[in-house]
């Protein structure tokens, strides 16, 4: 008897007795509650720091003129971003629109469509255009896309610079690894038999995969558009090597400012005002992400109700 | 199992710790053997580490004056920060940086005031165009309107018909300030045309004219790569040490290193100093394309 039990304690507990089993337990559990507490943290005390180190420049600049001015002009005291705020939205819905259709029927062409034995291989590539440094495509714009722009804008007798055409070009080329691979995943996610009831009711493939399969995995979609979005619009380097970056209102051939490229662009040299408006445009894009976020996160909600 | 695996773990930790001494043992002998030969040869090395920061229009020179000074003073190290004038200017005044890089002037507005300037280089700023473009020789008045955007053609400059792209270097930048000051244009470039394409640095500048059949732009001419843009004369003047020397080329600017007045330097930093203004020193500033202050 007494054999028996100490051999199912043995069994039951990780290390020896139940004492240190319980110990364990406990510090495991402070631990994993300090990390959960450090994304927290670290997520209000961005929020706060961007706060007060961009409020007061807006404060001082006025809501009003800094968010509607037109002219970004520092030396003169002009701190307009209403031309960065647009090529912003501009560059970003228009690569979205873009590349949402493209990258779902990319998805939908692995998930269904595509021989297995290359399925494989294709979405190796994919991921792995998801994981290239921002830097390295915007070489790829400046060395590829760049140069073909310039000699459409010389055929228009416009000058040759960098454009937002190229900065969407771009975004577009960035931000369709991650749509493929999240809308991909979440379409085979969707139950074979969904399909199959389709098929068994007269349709063709074509028609089930669209009617019936990729409407199902509409909730993937939207999250890997999301996160299509967040990357766009967060994006500085790449855009910054192509788009011209002058702080002008948008046109698709004339050179344009994104507002993550201002920082970045103007940072070193600047100082008093100049530096804190910086602030100011870190916090307005901060908070631009969130109301997108929000939005998209109500929309996938609704849609899931 | 479980014992051959402690084992194993074991002995792979201690052997990672004897490796490690390994390297610590070796990095000292040599350490110690480079000391002695540097204190044979040179009886007055100064030692310590030295923050510096600031410009990045400075760091070709820069880096081998540090490099030299290092290399004749074993023991001591320069820290050089690349951050830009600005920063530099404002970290030598918090006291972040004992020297302070800066290739604009101090400003008189009341908020960089306390500091001493110590002019040790003088760099021209070349005009540049594509390697394609045949514009040879610009006006001040010429360089103005393009860059306030009043010409807009190179054929008004006596080039090939095509609209001009104005490239310029980014608000608060050096050599905009300097550029914008020689050639008459508003304090900081302020009427600098809105559509100019912005690049943050030198090499960018001259990336974006090498690539751009229609580009101009300005840049620091110890970092000009004649195989990659053309420069322009100005004033009919072309730039070349000569011309900078004797001021016949009239865009040019100085690089200054910062102090706090009246706050006393470590040795090294004074050390430093001193021999970026000495003979050997401004032989390397030479060497850098740059004309010596001397």
């Amino acid at each position: 008897m007494e054999s028996a039990d100490s051999a199912r304690e043995r069994v039951d507990t990780i290390i020896g007795s139940r004492g240190s089993k319980t110990l364990i337990e406990r510090v495991m559990n402070i631990v994993f509650i300090v990390c959960g507490f450090a994304a927290v943290v670290c997520v209000i005390a961005m929020t706060a720091y961007m706060i007060t180190s961009g409020g007061p420049a807006i404060a001082r600049i006025g809501v009003v003129p800094f968010l509607f001015g037109q002219v970004w002009n520092p030396t003169n005291s002009q701190f307009g971003i209403a031309p960065m705020i647009l090529a912003s939205i501009i560059a970003t819905f228009s690569a979205i629109l873009i590349a949402l259709p493209v990258g779902v029927l990319v998805a939908v062409f692995l998930a269904k469509l595509v021989p297995k034995r290359f399925s494989g291989v294709l979405r190796q590539i994919i991921d792995l255009l998801a994981g290239i440094p921002s830097v390295v495509y915007g070489l790829l714009g400046v060395i590829l896309i760049v140069p073909l722009i310039f000699k459409l804008q010389a055929a228009l007798g416009l000058p040759t610079v960098g454009s937002l055409l190229a900065a969407i070009i771009i975004l577009v080329i960035m931000i369709l690894p991650t749509i493929i691979s999240v809308s991909e995943t979440s379409i085979r996610a969707v139950p074979q038999k969904y399909e199959d009831a389709s098929l068994a009711l007269g349709s063709t493939k074509l028609q089930s995969i669209i009617k019936v399969t990729v409407p199902a995995a509409k909730n993937g979609i939207v999250a890997g558009m999301v996160l299509g979005v967040g990357r766009a619009i967060g994006e500085a380097m790449a855009v910054m090597m192509v788009a011209g970056n002058a702080a002008i209102m948008p046109q698709l051939l004339g050179p344009v400012r994104l507002l993550t490229a201002s920082i970045p662009i103007e940072w070193a040299y600047s100082s008093g005002l100049h530096r804190e408006a910086l602030y100011g445009i870190g916090l307005v894009l901060f908070i631009f992400i969130m109301l997108i976020n929000i939005t998209l996160n109500m929309l996938l909600k609704r849609s899931a109700d | 199992m479980k014992t051959t695996k402690l084992i194993l773990i074991a002995m792979a930790v201690l052997l990672l710790v004897f490796a490690l001494t390994g390297c610590g043992g070796s990095d000292d002998t040599t350490t110690t053997t480079s000391t002695t030969t540097s204190d044979d040869s040179n009886g007055t090395a100064v030692s310590g580490v030295v923050k510096t920061g600031g410009s990045t229009s400075v760091e070709k020179v820069m880096n081998a004056l540090i490099y030299q000074f290092q290399d004749d003073n074993r023991e001591a190290t320069i820290d050089y920060e690349m951050n830009g004038s600005g920063d530099g200017i404002k970290g030598t005044i918090d006291g972040l940086y004992e020297i302070g890089h800066s290739s604009r002037e101090l400003k008189d507005d009341g908020t960089e005031d306390g500091l001493d300037a110590i002019p040790y280089a003088i760099d021209g700023i070349a005009i540049v165009v594509n390697s394609g473009n045949d514009v040879a020789d610009l006006s001040t008045e010429q360089l103005r309107d393009i860059y306030t955007g009043e010409i807009t053609n190179w054929s008004e400059v006596g080039g090939a018909s095509a609209p001009i792209t104005v490239v310029t270097r980014e608000d608060g930048s050096g050599t905009r300030d300097a550029f914008a000051e020689i050639i008459g244009l508003e304090k900081g470039g302020s009427n600098i045309v809105a559509s100019a394409s912005i690049e943050d640095s030198t090499g960018k500048v001259q990336t974006n004219v090498a690539g751009n059949p229609n580009a101009i732009g300005y840049m620091s001419y110890s970092d000009v790569d004649a195989s990659q843009v053309n420069t322009v004369k100005y004033n009919g003047v072309e730039i070349s040490e000569a011309t900078l020397k004797d001021s016949s080329y009239a865009l040019k600017r100085e690089f200054l290193l910062v102090t706090k007045s009246g706050a006393a330097l470590s040795p090294a930093a004074q050390e430093f100093i001193n021999f970026i203004l000495s003979d050997a020193g401004q032989k390397l500033v030479a060497d850098n394309k740059l004309l010596p202050i001397n």
